[in-house]
């Protein structure tokens, strides 16, 4: 569970803009990061099964 | 509970957590821990062996990222590291140390469960090495700082074997012995002309303790018992001609520029041409040995 931190001033509008971009940006980098760990571990486990067969 | 981030400061970009991993450095790591992995006997899955260089780079750029949360204060006087993301304030000490742990745990049980058991306990005593014993407990407290640092360095060529073999034998402990002793002439070389940022940083380097003269002797010292790590393997039938006559020639040019810098008196930075010679070399040199490794044992396959 998050709060918001009341101690830090509000942002400007163009502050805010810069905030949302940086979050998007990393929300994007994150989703690719976790598709290509999906991929990998997915050909690791084949390649596992594939030894142990 | 937490507290959620309302502050561009508070929340790192993508590209500064990036900088965060030391990525130049990682090149090297890569590089080394890549030639120990296909110079090892035995045949890895290509996909394992890409997953095992990404756990120990993972590993390399967790203890990177260590080594800036407890350095801040020590990045923010020099020049050179004045820029990365922590003094430049364009992230916070807490992100820095979250990220860092985070990697740690992740890489060290990607190894785990992917390679082997063996190989994830070397790589999280490399992490523990760099970010403990080096950081936080000796580079401030002994001029032989760089020599323990350079042990740090030198794990991941034995990693990348015992990704391959489960084990530790003579020849991986070579390989991170050509690292340790490489480390002191390759950084002292830079230390000696940037000298002056390190003074102003309280960092005990050699070239700060023990003058510039003793420093251009360690140099030559130990670039000679780096000539003869390095011509072991061959010495010791453990790699063929390809590498020892590589190795021969190689050890000699790097002693020779060494003792070029001992030789040298020059106490201006602009003048230090024989230092300069000598760190660009030794960059090569670290290449081209670990690289004539893997030429070797294919060579000899």
């Amino acid at each position: 569970m998050s709060e918001i931190d009341t101690s830090q001033p509000p942002m400007s509008p163009e502050e805010q803009k810069a905030f949302q971009a940086r979050q998007k940006q990393r929300a994007v980098i994150m989703a690719g990061l976790l598709i290509f760990l999906c991929v990998l571990f997915y050909l690791i486990t084949i390649v596992k099964i594939g030894a142990s067969t | 509970m937490t507290t959620a981030s309302t502050t561009l400061h508070g929340l790192a970009s993508a590209k500064d957590l990036f900088a965060l991993t030391k990525p130049r450095v990682m090149s090297l790591v890569i590089f080394t821990a890549l030639c120990g992995l296909l110079a090892a006997p035995g045949t890895i899955h290509p996909v394992l062996g890409f997953t095992a260089i990404l756990a120990i780079s993972l590993g390399a750029g967790a203890s990177a990222a260590l080594n800036q949360w407890y350095e801040s204060d020590i990045d923010a006087v020099m020049k050179r590291t004045s820029q990365r993301p922590l003094p430049a304030g364009r992230m916070d000490r807490e992100t820095a140390l979250h990220f860092g742990i985070g990697l740690s745990v992740f890489s060290v049980v990607l190894m785990g469960v992917a390679i082997n058991w063996f190989s994830a306990a070397f790589l999280a005593f490399s992490i523990f090495f760099y970010a403990v014993v080096y950081t936080i407990w000796l580079k401030r407290s002994t001029p032989q700082n760089i020599v323990i640092g350079g042990a740090a360095g030198a794990f991941p060529p034995a990693i990348g074997w015992a990704a391959v073999t489960g084990d530790v034998t003579l020849m991986p402990v070579l390989l991170f012995a050509i690292i340790f002793f490489w480390t002191p002439p390759h950084f002292w070389a830079l230390a000696l002309f940037v000298n002056s940022d390190y003074s102003k940083a309280g960092v005990p380097m050699m070239p700060v303790v023990a003058g510039r003269r003793s420093t251009r002797k360690q140099i030559f010292a130990y670039s000679l018992v780096l000539a003869v790590v390095a011509v072991a393997p061959f010495a010791l039938g453990l790699t063929g001609l390809v590498y020892g006559i590589s190795s021969i020639i190689l050890s000699l040019v790097f002693s020779g520029l060494s003792l070029k810098v001992a030789m040298s008196e020059t106490f201006e930075p602009e003048d230090m041409e024989a230092e300069k010679r000598l760190f660009k070399f030794s960059i090569f040199y670290l290449f081209a040995l670990f690289a004539t490794v893997v030429v070797d044992r294919l060579v000899m396959a």
